[in-house]
């Protein structure tokens, strides 16, 4: 008798576990369905607001403005030494030292105004596909392939081994792609192939913060200029340039205008607007107070994908390397391109102004850099 | 051809991504905006404003640019 009741109970109990089960899963699609609705409508809103505010275009407003002359910018220094594609490179503070890295894994710091090689490195992983300078110029940083960025104080000693005193300071779980030092040494932004992007303490090599939100890989990142606060773009393959605030970890605001995968972002000096360029073959403007995309880069007869864009001091001229090999400069405000410069044997993959805008250099997979005045 | 790998899947969790994606756009959509005209107003003022410290939109001379080679004097 026991046993009879028992199994009843058994059977009762499993009933209701499965009554149960079927109704959570009910409970549950309803909340998705109603998410999904509601994430629908807000996109709608955001939208509409944005479009509300669209009372005219930037290149109307920029009528007015005197247009640009002709422009006369020639290669004024060639630097050769890597051995294969150049991927990165960055500017120190003291408008003439470089640091370059590149597909065979090493890392040079230059001196542009001679040309001379001060100091190489050779990473253990190739694609170097990330470096930037110190603020203080004594450390460059960078990484890649070996989905970490490592930190090489320079030392003053031309011979030493700059690999013996490499710190390991960030740890992605896929490749690095750019690195940037915040407004000291102290710290670095990195975004990588895993989809995000992470701020790091050098000292300890701690994660101070991590900012997820892309949906794909995170290709690039540019922190605000420091008069504007705390905040950095990123670009990635989900086609989205996303702006985060550094404190928090939101993300604050996000853009998907792009066709294709946004290769680099780039803050317009002023803080208040950032540039983009995409495999779409287009460079675009947004700006951050009216929150949409002012304008967009492009002709026609560029098919190309843009693999690095940077702006000249004022903000007026856009610099971008494109991969047909050329470089284009456009007029920031009236949205033409007012030089086309020729020069490089393959691709150019990276492309910086120098802090004090006296000159830019570009980084090609034709395995030199050259300085553009 | 630059390697790109793509990032895992979402997780399992279909609502919680639901949800976060919620909470994001309406953080968005909230967020204070002026109007174009505006905003392209202060841009060109920006410009306008740092144009005559701009080199290589003005192009300054030979003398100033540490890149642009200096004409040479030869010591006889």
């Amino acid at each position: 008798w026991i046993n009879t009741t028992f199994m009843a109970f058994c059977h009762i109990y499993s009933l209701v576990m499965a009554f149960r089960a079927c109704l959570e899963e009910v409970q549950l699609n309803e909340t998705l369905t109603h998410l999904k609705t509601e994430s629908e409508t807000l996109k709608s809103k955001l939208e509409d607001e944005r479009a509300k505010l669209h009372d005219v275009e930037l290149h109307q407003v920029a009528e007015k403005v005197e247009g640009l002359g002709q422009f006369v910018m020639k290669t004024r220094r060639t630097l050769k030494g890597h051995g294969n594609k150049v991927l990165c490179m960055d500017w120190c503070k003291d408008k003439r030292r470089i640091v370059s890295s590149s597909q065979d894994g090493k890392v040079i710091v230059w001196d542009a105004f001679t040309t001379n090689k001060e100091h190489a490195v050779t990473m253990p992983c190739t694609w170097v596909m990330a470096c930037a300078y110190a603020p203080s110029g004594c450390a460059v940083a960078c990484g890649g392939l070996d989905n970490k960025c490592s930190v090489y104080p320079l030392s003053l000693d031309k011979n030493e081994n700059l690999a013996a005193k490499k710190k390991s300071v960030a740890m992605h779980t896929n490749y690095l792609s750019a690195c940037s030092f915040t407004n000291s040494d102290m710290q670095i932004l990195t975004s990588s192939g895993d989809g995000t992007c992470a701020l790091w303490d050098v000292e300890s090599g701690q994660l101070l913060q991590s900012f997820h939100g892309h949906a794909a890989d995170v290709l690039c990142l540019d922190l605000a200029p420091s008069e504007t606060g705390n905040t950095f773009v990123s670009g990635g393959c989900d086609k989205k340039a996303n702006v985060w605030d550094m404190r928090s970890g939101q993300c604050i605001q996000s853009f998907e205008t792009h066709e294709s995968d946004i290769n680099s972002v780039r803050y317009y000096p002023s803080g208040d607007a950032f540039a983009s360029g995409s495999d779409d073959a287009t460079c675009r403007l947004y700006d951050l107070r009216a929150d949409r995309e002012v304008a967009i880069y492009s002709k026609e007869s560029i098919i190309f994908g843009v693999s690095s864009v940077d702006f000249s001091l004022s903000g007026r001229l856009l610099f971008g390397g494109y991969n047909d090999y050329t470089i284009n400069v456009w007029d920031v405000l009236k949205g033409t391109r007012v030089s086309i410069l020729f020069g490089h044997e393959n691709r150019v993959s990276t492309l910086r102004v120098s802090p004090d805008g006296t000159a830019f250099c570009t980084g090609s997979w034709d395995h030199t850099l050259r300085i553009w005045a | 051809v630059l390697p790109r790998m793509s990032s895992k899947a979402h997780g399992s969790n279909n609502i919680a991504h639901a949800r976060r994606t919620v909470q994001q756009l309406r953080i968005e959509a909230n967020i204070d905006r002026i109007k174009v005209s505006k905003a392209s107003a202060d841009l060109m003022n920006y410009c306008s404003e740092h144009a005559r410290n701009d080199p290589l939109l003005m192009g300054i001379p030979a003398s100033e640019n540490p890149f642009k080679d200096k004409k040479h004097c030869t010591i006889l």
